[in-house]
Formats: C-alpha cells, structure tokens, sequence
C-alpha cells in the first residue's frame, strides 16, 4: 500500500493513528513481526530496519495530509530553512 | 512499586549517614506536608493529576464521552451486584466508596437498601448523573477516597462497597483498615478492583516499543495487586469470613488508539508518581503496531483485558459463625473417606 493521503482528520495524534493502522499497516505489521521474532531479547534499535521503514510511510503520509503550505510551517518548525 | 528519584539517590550517597525514605516524590507531589524522609512507602500514584484527570473526563463534552465509555465499570457493577444479591440480608444505607458516577448505586434497588451515600474524589464524575437514574435515596460526598474516616463515623456504617476504585488509592492496607473501622460489628464490605493482568497487553506493547525505540522503560501502566496479596491485605486489616475471586473481562478494539482514547475518557490515564508526562510518537506508532502483531486477533482487532479482584470480608462480631476450636473433632476423617 502506498501513501494515499486521502484521509483527513484534525488532530495531529489522530492522523497518526489513522496512517499507523490504515495507509502504512503494511510496513507496521514488518516492524511488529520482526519485535515478536525477537522480543525476548530486545535491544535498542534491534529492529531499526524495519521501523525506519514504517516511520518513512508514517511521515510521508502525515506530510501529505497538509494541504496548505502555512500549516507545513506551524507543524514542522525544525524545517522551515528548507523552503 | 517504589518510585525513588534520582535526587534522592545521589543524596544518600553524599551522605551516607543519613537515612533516607523507602520512596520518594516530586516536589510537587500531592502531599507537601510530606518531606523526603518523612514519606511512607505507600506513595504511588499521583492522587491530584487523578482527580484532575477523573474530572475533565467527565466534563468532556458534558458527560457525552464519559458515556460512551461506562461499559467497563457498567459490567463489573452488575457482576459485583450478583455478589451482593447472594447476600441475604437488608440494610438501611450502604456507602459506595470512590462511586464515580454511580455504576453500581444505580442497580441498587429499594428491596435491598433504602439509601446509598456516593464519595468519590472527583466532583465532576460524582455529579454527572442525576438523582432521577437511581431507584434508591442518594447522598453524594466529595471527599478523598483516601480518607475515608473523615466523613464517615467510625463503627456507624452497616455495609460499604467500592466498585473499581481502589487501584487508585495509594495506601491499600490503609484504606482496608478505614473501612473496617467505619463498619458496626457484622458489617460488610464489598470491592471490586483491577487486578494485576489489567492492560497487560498494553503493558507489553509499550515496554518492547520503548525498548526499542529509545532503550528504557518508563511506568505507563499502572502497577496492580494481585489476588494472593488481596487476601492476605484483608485479613491483615482485620477482617473475617473472607471471599476473593477473580473475573476477567475482555474488551476488543479495533487498534490500540483507541483503547487509549476510551482510557482517557474513562479518567484512566496514567497516574504514577515519577512518570515521563509524555511519550514519543516514534513510541507510540510503534506500540501500536507491536499490540496487534503480539496480541491481535484473526478479525483484524486486539484485545484488551481487564482483571477484577472481587472480595468480601465481613467486620468481626461475636454472633458471627467461627472455626470450632483445634483438636475439638469426634469424628476421625478416616471413617468419613
């Protein structure tokens, strides 16, 4: 499944929850498999591959959420520099 | 259980004379009167954020959202109900002790109480229904659970109950003994409270997630009693004719956010003294998607359990039934099997 960005909601918390369960269930169910094949014994970062993987679906798909180029700077402040 | 900051460790090393308290809280913890060396090891739980917490659920959406999530308490009061319903006997009042808004005082009916007297901690839950949804008389006291003996008169009380309140109060073995101390002789008391399976799911699922998202554990959950420990809690305070059980009630959700969302609208979140007051996002994902590989269903939801303690003990009393004395036997148990 890719980033579709069709589901809007309000509040940020939400659109996470949203995108964590629906747009990016694919890479989620990964990183939750690869912690059950180890989770007797977890480290830090001992799935870091994986969960690298969903956190790019997560902020891919939150980042699209924000239609408006305004709301991008209130709730990214750290890169603003960039545009 | 203890919570001991990092302050008061490098204070007992510096100096390594001085005693230093079983745990200890933030400064601007629920009891200032309590100074670092002074407090108990009873301190767990953070009882102001709870009443805080209890009260904006229950004015959330005036009363709406707290509604909408009374299906726990709803069902552990009815099954808490059978319990007292076994009991053949009347009584004239019983105190329902940290009510909430009323679960179980409202199945109560005029054939087996003539009055309920409601206390909780939090007003908002405490008055959020009115007095035309319970059968029987109400009288609403806020007051902290905690101190029971302030409002009530010791050895007045013919029954008292507490229904999902008690995981909250911080000194357990303290409030069993107000509450002995406030029934007659013959009194009964009768409780109800999450036990230590309660939200193991969820439990798990943030401890992994934080494991291995930022490599440390934090309280997210709160700690619970267990059975064992119910048991010999109520005998310790003194009671008698004792009766602990367990029940299980177990709650599908479609993913862990909302089992959170309907935790804070319960006025359940999370209250331990010495908690992080927030938790990365980065965590949070993760949790969630950890719950449901570890404990998802075939159809797609997770489960969440909920365990419940029930007890009842009774206040001594001479005319009570009691064990006949050692050695007292005629009939030798060979004979009998």
């Amino acid at each position: 499944m890719t980033p579709t960005g069709t589901i809007q909601t309000t509040k940020p918390l939400k659109r996470l929850a949203v995108h964590a369960t629906t747009t990016c269930a694919e890479q989620a169910s990964a990183y939750g498999k690869c912690i059950l094949a180890t989770y007797t014994d977890v480290r830090r970062d001992i799935c870091k591959e994986e969960f690298d993987k969903f956190g790019r679906c997560l902020h891919e798909a939150v980042r699209i959420d924000f239609g408006h180029p305004f709301r991008k700077l209130m709730c990214f402040p750290q890169m603003k520099r960039k545009w | 259980m203890n919570v001991i900051t990092s302050r008061s460790l490098t204070k007992a090393h510096l100096f390594r004379t001085q005693t230093r308290g079983y745990a200890t809280i933030s400064s601007s913890g629920p009891s200032p009167s309590l100074t670092t060396h002074t407090l108990g090891p009873f301190q767990v739980f953070d009882r102001e954020t709870k009443r805080k917490q209890r009260d904006r659920a229950a004015y959330k959406n005036g009363g709406a959202s707290s509604r909408t999530v009374d299906y726990v308490r709803d069902e552990i009061a009815d099954r808490m109900m059978e319990r007292l319903e076994d009991i053949k006997r009347k009584f004239s009042t019983i105190v329902d002790l940290g009510s909430c808004s009323g679960h179980f005082a409202k199945l109560l009916d005029p054939s087996t109480t003539r009055k309920c007297i409601m206390i909780d901690s939090s007003h908002g839950a405490l008055h959020r229904d009115p007095d035309s949804e319970f059968e029987v008389e109400v009288e609403r006291i806020h007051a902290d659970e905690e101190n029971l003996l302030q409002v009530i008169n010791p050895n007045t009380q013919e029954a008292i109950v507490s229904c999902l309140s008690l995981h909250w109060v911080n000194d357990l073995p303290g409030i069993l003994i107000q509450i002995k101390e406030a029934l007659q002789p013959d009194g009964l008391f009768l409780g109800a409270m999450f036990g230590g399976e309660t939200l193991f799911e969820l439990r798990t699922a943030l401890q992994l997630a934080e494991v291995d998202r930022e490599g440390g554990i934090s309280p997210h959950v709160s700690p619970m009693t267990d059975t064992r420990d119910v048991s010999n809690l109520l005998g310790r305070a003194g009671f008698t004719l004792l009766t602990v059980d367990i029940d299980e009630v177990k709650v599908s959700y479609p993913s862990m956010w909302e089992l959170m969302d309907d935790l804070r609208d319960m006025g359940e979140s999370n209250a331990v003294l010495g908690r992080r007051h927030i938790i990365h996002r980065d965590t949070l994902a993760a949790a969630s998607a950890i719950y449901k590989e570890l404990h998802g269903t075939e159809d797609g939801t997770i489960p969440a359990t909920f365990q419940v303690i029930f007890m009842i003990g009774w206040k001594p009393a001479p005319t009570q039934p009691k064990p006949l004395e050692r050695g007292s036997g005629k009939t030798n148990l060979k004979d009998v099997l």
